[in-house]
């Protein structure tokens, strides 16, 4: 067996001739350069072969599910016992499936050889950059690397997806110093495919380097009072992928514990809010082209004017709950810009704070969340004043979503998400 | 078991070499309402080499364990060092040596059939979902993990190792009497394979009804006062205390990155009650939920004392910090997969035990919180943590009273281990995390209750 697909075949007719009813393998394999920088100075290259089965037998209406790392015969026989005993010794559930023949296809997408020499170059001048114009910063880690992959999805209806992907990413963790003073630190990276441009300047990097040297000098927040949050779009990712895994997602509307599980339809936010999901869009890098369970990927509206327009529900979460299957599985998130700039958002605020980084617990099915406002600042008549610490924020997010005051016009690309800034009332803040 | 093809190549490791064969597995059934949503088997294994040149490294992995592989990943990680060497030119002189020697595996390899995870799984769960038809949502959640290594190094111990952990989450979601879901979830398990742990269902049930009893207190519950406020925090706050607010902020790389710790070695940072170690495989006595006794780079592990009495005392370290801060290295290098490089990681950090009783702390707050569960934490290089709370109590007048609803505190560790003013004479350790740091890592932590003063968020 030489390439992916010969193992693929493989895997399918060994899991048959084993007994299984219905079978699903991904197969893929790839490499990874990876560069590491620790404590302001470079400190590792790493170069990974990486190669994984992850198979799926149905026998008798039970799942067994398998992965492994290994593409030898002997491996792979090994794991197809296994995966028919796991699922022998399973449970039947009438919702367990896999996907049906539509229509085969394969992709290709981003940059299949890399340059090694051009990005550490860049990262060379990144770190040369933030020296010269942030002095007090300090990157206490940086990783950057270039990942090629190659997967394969086959099932035993036919189904056969393909999806070749190379870029590069960078992820960079860093605070700013002076004396015994520090920052709060802050991560901010994304992803990419070419190395035409400098690393400081994408997306919100500079503007966070900028941020942290102002915080330096923090006070809390006096008291407690309710008022506005602006979620800045380094931040909004996490808070609404959250808020989808509480309030749309397989677990919580298969056990019936979402507020939202009778909501399709109908208006679950404030009608200025439009989120989607975006794997095909031009500006997300290498995003998702077909779904773990076999489905071609399709571009998705979660809420719309407000209104909820799908759940992120997987085949099996769909079959359980009746309700439809998810058109992406992604985490590429889109929120629709607002007409207002980001300065004319802040001007319109009289109290509240600007947040990029929630630090927080848990949020419940319910949706309470409380937590930390970390690498945030004060906003005051229509300005942004001083940076805060040891200030928490405490709201529900069903609640948040419908209390929206305002959404920038501006967006930022992370090569993952396409987001505004956001305005949000009724959230308590409290200080010491 | 993992077979040895790697120390025959000890003779060929040049400069400062570390050759690994790894294999990690883990195991997963959940049933999600009586519905076996998972059940899953992964094993990841392979072999890796790091290769240390002049204040860099060059590492390369392959998940092929023969020698064509081994042979290859060796040159490729050579190949690395030279890459990084000839850009960076540190020119940093070699690592201080380390004694040698040689820990092979104390326990036998095995590996439960899944069967017994889901067999175990529905008995929990048939008696949950009989014994208490009233809650909302129930999940029982088996995990069962292990991690078996082959070190060989050119300069320190080789070992051949196994960590094996084994774990049921039940997580139990009751409705409030305004129809909102709360829920509570208890841990169940530690260190060792599935059937050493969990010999028969019934051993759980007390656990389970407990965990009934506390998530229906909690339907009941009421938003804390947010503020700052005097707290009693229960034994696995404690642990996750010591790890995440403390522990991150003196591991050495952090450190070097600009942590608070970096200004404070030798200085008070708790009040005198406090002491913290980051154990290497026994305390107090008794082995530790997660024994290392050599790491990933060959160093054989020790204690890490990282407060005495108030004073912070030390870093932990891998080989390069230890140089680098002139201190002794621990053992507390360790690499989660076998693509994974070492990381300065903890092992079983904890606060050692006062002499105070629990009631005698609860008595002495007038209006403040007992803080009893823990669903995550973060820390800041700045010392500013945050934990979330799953489960307290109000405590008033010295009496315990209403349970909370969900909530987070938060703190600058060394100015709130200053507030620190009693510890119970008990200890409870937990090992059933993964803390996250480029890579997961299992670790241990523990630590009795703490009465202190901290931020609560709530309405």
């Amino acid at each position: 067996m030489k390439t992916i697909r010969e193992i693929a075949e493989y895997t399918l007719d060994a899991l048959k001739k084993a007994g299984a009813d219905h079978a699903q393998c991904v197969v893929s394999s790839g490499n990874t350069d990876e560069l590491n920088i620790d404590g302001g100075e470079f400190s590792l290259m790493r170069t990974l072969f990486s190669s994984s089965i992850s198979m799926k037998a149905l026998k008798d209406g039970k799942k067994g599910t398998i992965s492994i790392n290994k593409f030898d015969k002997e491996a792979i026989d090994d794991a197809v016992k296994a995966c028919i005993a796991a699922a022998e010794s399973s449970v039947p559930d009438e919702a367990e499936s896999i996907a049906e023949l539509v229509q085969n296809e394969s992709f290709t997408a981003g940059v299949m050889e890399p340059d090694r020499d051009k990005l550490f170059d860049r990262l060379e001048e990144y770190m040369s950059d933030v020296k010269k114009d942030y002095s007090k910063v300090i990157i206490e880690q940086l990783i950057s690397s270039y990942n090629r992959s190659h997967r394969i999805l086959m099932n035993t209806n036919g189904v056969e997806f393909s999806y070749e992907h190379g870029g590069y990413d960078i992820s960079s963790m860093f605070s700013a110093h002076e004396g015994e003073k520090a920052s709060s630190f802050i991560g901010y990276g994304g992803f990419f495919t070419k190395l035409d441009r400098k690393l400081i300047d994408f997306g919100m990097m500079r503007t966070l380097l900028a941020e942290s040297e102002r915080q330096l000098d923090t006070k809390p927040v006096e008291g407690k009072f309710v008022g506005k949050v602006v979620i800045t779009p380094a931040c909004l990712d996490g808070i609404l992928m959250t808020l989808f895994g509480n309030f749309i997602s397989d677990a919580t509307l298969i056990d019936g514990t979402s507020p939202w599980r009778n909501r399709l339809g109908q208006k679950v936010a404030s009608e200025k809010l439009s989120i989607s999901t975006i794997p095909l869009d031009d500006r997300v890098v290498c995003g998702e082209r077909f779904t773990a369970d076999g489905y071609k990927s399709e571009n998705m509206e979660i809420i719309k004017d407000g209104v909820l327009k799908s759940f992120m529900l997987s085949q099996y979460g769909s079959k359980k709950t009746g309700l439809p299957r998810a058109k992406n599985l992604s985490q590429s998130l889109w929120v629709r810009p607002g007409s207002t700039s980001f300065n004319d958002l802040i001007a319109g605020i009289d109290r509240g704070i600007l947040v990029n980084r929630f630090s927080g617990g848990q949020p419940g099915t319910n949706g309470d969340f409380s937590g930390v406002a970390k690498n945030s600042f004060m906003i005051e008549n229509g300005r942004i004043t001083f940076a805060l610490s040891e200030t928490m924020i405490n709201g529900n997010l069903a609640e948040m979503l419908n209390n929206v005051v305002d959404i920038s016009s501006e967006t930022v690309c992370d090569g993952m998400s396409v987001l505004p800034w956001i305005a949000f009332d009724g959230i308590t803040i409290s200080g010491r | 078991m993992l077979k040895d093809l790697i120390s025959k190549y000890q003779g060929q490791l040049r400069e400062h070499t570390e050759l690994r064969a790894q294999v990690n597995t883990n195991r997963a059934v959940t049933l999600l309402g009586g519905n076996l949503v998972t059940n899953s088997r992964s094993d990841q294994s392979g072999v890796s080499a790091r290769v240390y040149k002049n204040g860099v490294y060059g590492f390369a992995s392959g998940a092929d364990y023969n020698d064509d592989n081994i042979k290859a990943v060796l040159k490729a990680a050579e190949e690395n060092a030279l890459f990084m060497d000839a850009r960076v030119n540190k020119g940093k002189k070699p690592l201080p040596g380390l004694p040698k020697g040689n820990v092979p595996l104390s326990r036998d390899v095995k590996d439960p059939e899944q069967k017994a995870y889901i067999d175990f799984a529905r008995q929990i769960d048939a008696y949950i979902a009989e014994k208490y038809p009233k809650l909302a949502s129930r999940i029982v959640n088996v995990r069962a993990d292990s991690m078996e290594k082959i070190l060989v190094v050119n300069d320190g111990h080789n070992t051949h190792s196994l960590l094996t952990r084994s774990f049921i989450y039940l997580f139990f979601t009751a409705n409030t009497p305004d129809g909102a879901p709360v829920e509570l979830f208890k841990v169940f398990g530690g260190y060792g394979y599935f059937d050493e742990n969990f010999k028969s269902p019934e051993d759980l049930y007390e656990g389970i009804n407990e965990l009934y009893e506390k998530v229906m207190q909690k339907a009941e519950g009421v938003y804390p006062e947010a503020g700052y406020k005097q707290v009693i925090m229960h034994p696995d706050l404690a642990g996750i205390l010591a790890h995440e607010a403390v522990g991150h902020t003196v591991e050495a790389d952090i450190v070097l990155g600009g942590s608070v710790a970096a200004h404070n070695l030798g200085k008070p940072v708790a009040s005198e009650i406090v002491t913290m170690i980051d154990f290497a495989h026994t305390a107090l006595g008794e082995k530790t939920p997660l024994p290392i006794y050599v790491d990933d780079e060959g160093t054989p592990a020790e204690d890490a004392v990282l407060i005495k009495d108030g004073i912070l005392t030390g870093y932990m370290n891998n080989r390069e910090t230890a140089q680098h801060f002139g201190m002794k290295p621990q053992g507390n290098a360790r690499a989660y997969l076998f693509s994974d490089e070492p990381l300065i990681r903890m092992r079983n950090t904890a606060i050692l035990p006062g002499k105070d009783k629990l009631e005698d702390m609860i008595a002495s707050i007038d209006d403040g919180y007992y803080l009893t569960n823990t669903n995550n934490g973060q820390a800041d290089t700045t010392g500013e943590f945050m934990f979330g709370v799953s489960m307290g109590y109000e405590i008033k007048k010295g009496k315990i009273g209403r349970a909370i609803r969900d909530t987070t505190i938060s703190g600058v560790a060394f100015n709130m281990l200053k507030t620190v003013d009693m510890l119970s004479d008990d200890m409870y350790w937990t090992c059933s995390g993964m803390c996250g740091k480029k890579q997961p890592m299992p670790v241990g932590m523990g630590g009795p209750a703490i009465k202190c003063k901290v931020n609560i968020g709530g309405r």
